[in-house]
């Protein structure tokens, strides 16, 4: 009985945890349905007599909205796609091969992360200049995919290491290669990880802001983040289409998020340590 | 650049296009801030847009770092005369901007279904002040204020500088700020707050835009710009700053022009178009169209003189406006006056100075920030030491490459499959990280800095030793070090709480766990703008939310250095729990169920379960995700700086990474701000060696 109690107990506990954590998630729903000049208001409510969708109709029917998400989900896939094949390769030469200079390049994947990035970005710009790659996709994806790439061979290398050795050397047994091993055993039973590593490629490209707006100069080829900013005038908002915006551009990284929650808490191993 | 005017502007550029053939315009929109360091990064990569479009305040940084043509010899004298003479933007001696439009300066406007007549002095100022700002309802909370503007702001203060006598800057471009009416004018805007309170406790320019546009404020202090946005929602008139009361002077409004600047790197036949061009965007017929679409106040003689414009009340009312105001100044100092001022003032609006001695203090710190900034170290003999030291080490590994190369050539024989699988990662990582790096290790020994924009040399250690002798980085540490640990240890305690919690049998566990999991799917920047909302004093919901269910007086989160600071960890640690919530619950899932079996079988309690086996078990996996958690918190620009709106107040929010971006990009302090992040770069990588020491867990990598 007590036992029911508890349960209860925490159960309501969690409920309000919840609760007050997606309150600000509300919050900018709410801003998003009131006009542009009511977001200063005394009202906790989220929907009021005012509230309308209006602002989302503006945002798809008069703006270049949909052209920034076309290009976002393109930057973003190019982006997941290298970060899925570079990392679940390197991750899998570091898990398995002890090789010279091993040691070196893990902690150095490490010591990327400890570099103050706002730093990196007129080196940045200055090798894309030289590079002619200023104003291109290619620019943007190769800073994209090569940022987010340490986190994620880590992780994939954490998950290898979780893997048994035997698993490959009954394929190589079998007269599997090296690589068709790692293809055909390895990469299937990873899955989790390579989900996770996924997610994250995906998460630096969707809504990275500072490196697209000195990389793309062109409105044509803006991504979401860099057309959000736009309704953002520095002396006059539009907030109820930046609100808007805001909400549309986090809701294919919640639903990836929901969707794969699953795969989040069997495959991120964040490289754990060999027991 | 207001929505309004940028498509005004692809009108006209649509019109020049139909008429010459072959010619295509490209318009990038960037804010003032991002225009600045984004064409000063293009312009040292050697491209950028061939014209500049921006406030006139921007040409003197820019033509100091010679990112701008000088126009004098590209267009005929006659061109000049054609425009008032605050449009021609000239800095030491050379014309550098004209301006297709004279405003941006602030004067007082009043919603008419509220005010009759505006007031002509600041005593009538204050009482019409007074008896409209009213609590409708009698809930204890203002509803209407008499008067509201972004008043924090040192561009929406200087006037009143002016207003009791002197002006904050001298001509040569020395800040002027320690004075009777620096001083008259700190406590004048602090006794409209606290004495007379006809103004709210906080008020950021979006706070006060709304309120007047929804008719909760009387009267507004704001730019010419906002007409449009006012003109459909609120019947306004405009008035000059009313004259202090005190003194018998108005207070002097910045008068400055926005205008067209040449990229230093347009030549030939694109320098002819962009000629062309410009001449064509300041002429009187562009200049006209602006006026009638947005009652720009001309800068073209010729438009000026044009019936419309002479027909125009608002423009005629503008232009007495405007005469009371003074130009602008162009010099990079300007900047570094603003930001002394800035700090200097907050602090007297939060009470923790007292208006003499801010102004004193202001007046140092001006002058200190412009000697940095100006500063240029000449590489001496260190500089050609260093220099001679670099090559030596690269031609060191060299040589020991070479020497060893037969090893390294076997190992890669042995391992050419582990090599390849690493190869194409390795490159994209040297390109992007390891590239920017050696350029800011460079960077960090050299004199780059305003002055030396195009011709920097490697001086040596001279800005490692200034960051490290500096009393103001060991409070930034400090800061950082506080901010980094309650960050983590509340991510760490409470996401393995929760953890705790969900791994065991509830209704709707996975529902609760996928929710709890949002603060981390949402893009950061767009988290922290949100809750820099809910902060408000008087609107956000954290204030309401406090006062409705703990009666609790509202509090004023963004103008107290420790309460802005708290508000940044607060935002922070909610977007921060997730990640290790879900790490935890990873390593939860690895426990078997046996071993809890097991303890209760021995008469274990909860706390010595959890104690015992819970906490060990998890441990390998959490503190690898620790030490990234210690790693991205510390160096956490976003939050910060979103949620403090880059510091304030005083600068007082800051954390090193913050202030990298600030010494960078502010005050042009490129080879300080690099050596500042090597600092930070050394910082954590001692604190990462050393964690994974004590926790003998060299076997992470």
């Amino acid at each position: 009985m007590s036992k029911k109690i508890e349960t209860l107990f925490i159960f309501s506990f969690l409920v309000l945890f919840t609760l007050a954590t997606l309150y600000p998630a509300l919050n900018i729903i709410g801003i998003s349905l009131r006009t542009d000049d009511a977001f200063q208001t005394r009202s906790l409510a989220l929907w009021t007599a005012e509230s309308s969708f209006r602002s989302y109709f503006t945002l798809f029917l008069e703006t270049d909205f949909l052209t920034w998400m076309k290009n976002s989900f393109l930057v973003s896939f190019v982006v997941t796609l290298t970060g899925v094949v570079l990392a679940s390769t390197s991750g899998y030469a570091l898990s398995r091969f002890n090789f010279m200079g091993r040691r070196a390049v893990l902690s150095s994947l490490l010591m990327t992360q400890m570099f103050p990035a706002t730093m990196l970005l007129l080196p940045f710009f200055i090798l894309l200049a030289k590079l002619k790659l200023i104003n291109s996709y290619l620019g943007l994806i190769i800073i994209y995919s090569s940022t987010a790439l340490p986190f994620c061979i880590w992780q994939m290398k954490g998950y290898y290491d979780t893997i048994p050795a035997a698993l490959e050397e009954a394929a190589r047994m079998d007269g599997c290669s090296r690589f068709s091993a790692f293809i055909k055993v390895i990469l299937p039973v990873s899955s989790p990880a390579l989900v996770i590593t996924a997610l994250f490629s995906f998460m630096a490209s969707w809504s990275e802001y500072v490196v697209a707006a000195i990389v793309l100069q062109d409105p044509e080829l803006y991504t979401l983040p860099l057309g959000l900013k736009s309704f953002q005038a520095s002396l006059a908002t539009q907030w109820g289409l930046y609100a808007a915006g805001a909400v549309v551009v986090s809701i294919p990284v919640t639903i990836l998020f929901i969707s794969l929650s699953r795969f989040l808490v069997s495959g991120l191993t964040v490289g754990s340590v060999k027991g | 650049m207001l929505y309004e005017n940028r498509k005004a502007l692809r009108e006209v550029c649509d019109k020049y296009e139909d008429s010459h053939p072959g010619i295509n315009i490209n318009l990038i929109y960037r804010e003032t801030e991002e225009l600045r360091s984004n064409f000063q990064s293009a312009a040292l990569g050697g491209s950028g847009p061939e014209l500049i479009y921006g406030p006139s305040d921007q040409v003197g940084p820019f033509a100091v770092m010679g990112i701008i043509k000088p126009l004098d010899d590209l267009f005929p004298p006659s061109f000049f005369n054609q425009f008032s003479s605050n449009a021609v933007v000239q800095f030491q001696d050379k014309t550098w901007m004209v301006g297709d439009g004279v405003g941006n300066h602030l004067m007082l406007m009043y919603n008419k279904d509220i005010v009759s007549s505006p007031p002509e002095n600041t005593d009538e100022m204050i009482k019409i002040g007074k008896s409209l700002t009213k609590d409708l309802d009698d809930d204890g909370i203002i509803d209407q204020y008499g008067l509201v503007w972004n008043f924090t702001e040192p561009f929406f203060y200087v006037p009143w500088i002016g207003g009791f006598g002197e002006w904050f800057i001298n001509d040569d471009g020395s800040p002027n700020l320690n004075t009777k009416s620096n001083e008259n004018a700190f406590a004048f805007i602090k006794s409209l707050r606290d004495e007379h309170r006809i103004i709210p406790k906080e008020c950021d320019y979006e706070t006060a835009n709304a309120l007047f546009k929804t008719g909760r404020a009387a009267m507004i202090i704001n730019g010419d710009w906002s007409w449009g946005d006012y003109r459909d929602k609120v019947d306004f008139g405009i008035a000059a700053l009313p004259m202090v009361s005190s003194t018998g002077v108005f207070p002097t409004p910045l008068v400055s022009t926005k205008g067209y600047s040449i990229n230093v790197h347009t030549t030939s036949e694109k320098l002819s178009h962009t000629i062309d061009l410009m001449t064509y965007l300041t002429s009187p017929e562009v200049q006209l169209h602006y006026m009638r679409r947005l009652n720009v106040q001309p800068s073209s003689l010729a438009a000026l003189s044009h019936p419309d414009v002479q027909a125009n009340s608002l423009l005629k009312q503008n232009a007495a406006i405007i005469k009371k105001g003074r130009p602008m100044p162009v010099v990079p100092e300007l900047r570094a006056i603003w930001d002394a001022l800035r700090g200097e003032y907050q602090s007297v609006l939060a009470g923790t100075k007292d208006p003499h001695t801010a102004a004193v203090e202001s007046q140092r710190k001006a002058i200190d920030q412009i000697k940095t900034m100006n500063l240029v170290i000449e590489p001496g003999v260190q500089g050609k030491f260093i220099k001679g030291l670099l090559f030596l080490f690269i031609a060191a590994l060299g040589i020991i490459f070479w020497i060893k190369k037969k090893i390294y050539l076997r190992s890669f024989q042995e391992n050419k499959f582990a090599y390849l699988m690493l190869l194409p990662a390795f490159l994209g990582i040297m390109s992007v990280i390891i590239f920017p790096f050696g350029y800011n290790l460079i960077i960090s020994l050299s004199n780059f800095s305003l002055r030396t924009f195009k011709d920097w040399e490697i001086i040596g250690f001279h800005h490692f030793a200034s960051v490290l002798t500096d009393g103001g980085f060991y409070s930034l540490f400090g800061k950082t070090i506080i901010w980094t640990v309650v960050n983590v240890c509340f991510h760490v305690s409470l996401g393995v709480f929760l953890a705790v919690m969900i791994n065991r049998t509830l209704p709707a566990k996975r529902t609760l766990r996928t929710l709890l999991i949002i603060p981390w799917a949402l893009p950061q920047y767009i988290a922290a703008l949100t809750w820099r909302g809910m902060f408000n004093q008087e609107y956000g919901s954290i204030n309401l939310i406090l006062n409705k269910f703990f009666n609790m007086s509202p509090i004023q989160w963004l103008s107290q250095p420790v309460e802005a600071f708290s508000a940044c960890i607060i935002t922070n640690i909610w977007l921060g729990f997730p990640f290790m919530m879900v790490v935890a619950l990873g390593g939860l899932q690895s426990i078997p169920k046996e071993m809890y079996e097991a303890s209760q079988v021995d008469g274990a309690s909860r706390w010595q379960q959890f104690w015992n086996i819970t906490l060990p078990m998890i441990k390998p996996v959490m503190i690898p995700a620790v030490i990234l958690g210690t790693i991205w918190t510390f160096n956490n620009i976003n939050v910060v700086w979103l949620v403090s709106n880059g510091g304030e107040p005083s600068d007082l929010t800051h954390i090193l990474v913050s202030y990298v971006y600030k010494a960078a990009f502010n005050l042009y302090r490129y080879g300080y701000a690099a050596a500042l992040s090597m600092i930070i770069f050394l910082i954590l990588s001692m604190f990462t060696v050393s964690f994974m020491r004590r926790s003998k867990l060299d076997a992470v990598v």
